[in-house]
């Protein structure tokens, strides 16, 4: 994507040298907001061929890079100015950190002198973000910017990719310089290994082939790596049961018959037990979240493990692996695959029986939901409906909470890229923003945030963003008056003491009413009679964003359930109701 | 009463020589509960480089992985151990919290 620019060698400021480099490093689109420390910086982006987009919060200009890294695998890029500018930005930082999305975030810093004198909209950016950033710079010397730019993308992409920060004083934005674009890295600390160890791909492939009960555990890093074909061939060489994670929805078609679902807190029976009771976990690209693995000590205990992972310190970090896999995925599974064919040309087990019980478990304890009795509509039903309607080449985002749970569990994911979500973090409030970023970064798709009440009232604000930036995405409320998933923990946990989550949204705000003023269309739906009409209305409005009030029973819950802490060997399907393990040969 | 053992490792680790990479370190031990029993850091011939002494006391962490974070900092650019306490024992203490 990146050329060497011909301003080479010409005299500028640090913030045309700024905006040149950006340019130079490939960026056609950022997500920001001027102000004091950051100023120089928006005069030459006046003048330049990237589109800036004012975002109307920092917290949305973050998200939304976020959103748009997520779909196009490219950095996405935000920009603030110092300050509460800068400190906007933290919480996007850490979420993309969680959940390794590549992101260039660009600061404006009080100028050199004043740093450390608790000057106006002064904040140590680079300190406060040091934990959740893959690296961060601050620039004093405008000479250090071309460096600081390329050095930033070229950490941010690679590797396991992650967010980085580049801090710049105003005096050096300020300050002349003389332009010197280099494409050459050089990091003497950074060489992330791509291609992996062959003696552990042997390794793997004959662990494998020696397996009766085998399991794809896959996570993110597949659809990071761009692995989702190499994946398919994999799998369909072995004939083993595969899981993907919250992060991984959509890496292996949900349709595939070897495919078992989510693992996890709220992962399908089929799923979870597949991991509890596996002989050999194939980890790809997954992270052994205490999510996905529940009381760690009590996990997959009976299975050997290999792990394969981009970044080395993921290896063993939570659970001992046998074989360790460093490398790219996609190169991984691409060295896998003749591996395995010559081991299973030596061994081959029959896994028939494996998979015969993994399926019982499947179609017994299918993903389902209840309709509520007093006609009512169901978030579940909704969810479902706006997947089926709108089809598998539509992009999801969605908020945190019982609404992304169920948008996990209830709409059918076949491609990779389709699903964008906060797993790591847990950011409420992600869904619009990166909405927005993701509908910058494929304009010709259908974007749906699948919001909450609680979320949607987070980060709404970037409807107006939307509205005047001709950026039309559909937004659904899955409105059930309450921080829900919060409120199912307390019906569970807190003996129905409904402390502080009931939040009364079907009285206010009016959000169809809220959504007008935004510029926005605004929808509502209250009852099953009306559901697939209002999505079709919805979908078929194009030239403005939509914001749809589904008001649904507030009593739904997500199901199934690992309670936090508990083991996966606890899985419960309803509320004190344990699967019917005596029916069950594992 | 016995004293609990725990295993104490030396690493050399080279860093860049930039403005905060002290903090760098410093905060990556804190925030994943490494202790540190010193640190010392000094010039290298390299004035681009500087040489920190860092010994660790690993208890509920292996040192394989204190090593494979500490090697995800960008400004690190080399860790080797330069001494081991050989006597103490090795505690595999696997992480079980809830959250």
């Amino acid at each position: 994507m990146t050329h060497v620019p011909t301003a080479n060698g010409t005299k500028m400021t640090g913030a045309t040298s700024l905006v040149k480099s950006l340019e130079a490093a490939g960026v056609d689109v950022m997500f920001g907001i001027p102000g004091g420390a950051i100023l120089p910086a928006y005069d030459p982006i006046f003048d330049s061929t990237i589109r800036h987009i004012l975002v109307r919060h920092e917290q949305g200009a973050g998200h939304a890079a976020t959103g748009y890294a997520q779909v196009t695998g490219r950095a996405g890029v935000c920009i603030a100015t110092s300050g509460p500018g800068a400190t906007n930005l933290v919480t996007p930082l850490m979420d993309a950190a969680m959940d390794s999305v590549p992101l260039v975030a660009i600061t404006g810093q009080v100028p050199t002198a004043a740093i450390g004198t608790d000057a106006f909209q002064e904040a140590d950016i680079r300190g406060i973000t040091m934990p959740f950033t893959k690296h961060s710079y601050l620039v004093t010397d405008p000479a250090d910017i071309p460096r600081a730019v390329a050095e930033a993308f070229h950490i941010a992409n690679t590797g396991r990719p992650g967010p980085v920060l580049i801090d710049i004083a105003k005096d050096a934005l300020q300050k002349e310089t003389t332009f010197n674009w280099s494409e050459t890295i050089k990091l003497a600390g950074y060489k992330p290994q791509i291609a992996p160890n062959q003696s552990a791909i042997d390794d793997a492939a004959a662990l494998i082939a020696q397996s009766a009960k085998p399991v794809f555990y896959i996570g993110g890093g597949v659809i990071k790596a761009n692995a989702a074909p190499e994946l398919c061939q994999l799998v369909e060489l072995l004939g083993a049961p595969v899981v993907t994670t919250l992060m991984a929805r959509g890496a292996f078609p949900d349709s595939h018959p070897l495919h078992m679902g989510m693992p996890g807190m709220h992962g399908t029976v089929a799923a979870v037990t597949s991991l509890q009771k596996a002989d050999l976990l194939i980890t790809l690209g997954a992270r052994f979240d205490d999510r996905v693995t529940g009381k760690l000590s009590t996990f997959a205990v009976n299975s050997k493990v290999i792990h394969a992972d981009i970044d080395p310190a993921e290896i063993g970090k939570n659970r001992h692996a046998d074989v360790g896999i460093i490398g790219d995925v996609r190169e991984t599974i691409k060295a896998l695959i003749p591996a395995l064919k010559i081991a299973l040309a030596k061994q081959r087990a029959d896994l028939t029986p494996w998979l015969n019980s993994i399926n019982n478990l499947k179609s017994t304890y299918s993903l389902g939901f209840d309709i509520p009795e007093d006609g009512s509509l169901s978030p579940q039903l909704v969810i479902q409906r706006i997947g089926q309607i709108s089809g598998t080449d539509t992009i999801f985002t969605s908020g945190v909470g019982q609404h992304q749970m169920w948008a996990s569990q209830f709409i059918s994911y076949e491609k990779p890229r389709t699903w964008l979500n906060s797993g790591g973090a847990g950011t409420m409030g992600y869904g619009v923003p990166a909405a927005m970023g993701a509908k910058v970064g494929a304009p010709e798709a259908t974007v749906w945030a699948i919001d909450g009440d609680g979320c949607f009232q987070m980060t709404n604000q970037e409807l107006v963003t939307c509205a005047l930036n001709n950026i039309p995405i559909k937004v659904a409320i899955i409105n059930n008056e309450s921080l829900g998933m919060v409120r199912q923990w307390q019906t569970l946990f807190y003996e129905g003491r409904y402390s502080n989550t009931s939040l009364d949204s079907k009285r206010i705000p009016n959000f169809p009413m809220l959504a007008e003023a935004m510029g926005c269309v605004g929808l509502a739906c209250d009852n099953p009679a009306d559901l697939d009409k209002t999505i079709e209305m919805a979908m078929s409005i194009n030239d403005q964003p939509v914001v749809v009030d589904f008001r649904v029973h507030k009593d739904a819950m997500v199901w199934p359930m690992v309670a936090a802490g508990t083991s996966n060997d606890d899985i419960m399907i309803a509320r004190a109701t344990a699967p019917d393990w005596d029916s069950q040969e594992l | 009463m016995t004293t609990p053992t725990r295993r104490q490792h030396t690493l050399e680790v080279l860093v860049e020589n930039e403005p905060g990479v002290l903090a760098r370190v410093a905060g990556l031990f804190a925030r994943r509960m490494y202790n540190i029993d010193s640190l010392n850091v000094g010039p290298t011939q390299d004035p681009t480089i500087s040489k920190m002494i860092i010994v660790v006391g690993v208890e509920g962490h292996s040192l394989e992985q204190v090593i494979a974070q500490l090697d995800k900092l960008i400004s690190v650019i080399s860790i080797n151990e330069i001494l081991a306490d050989t006597k103490a024992t090795d505690h595999g203490v696997t992480p079980d919290y809830q959250n």
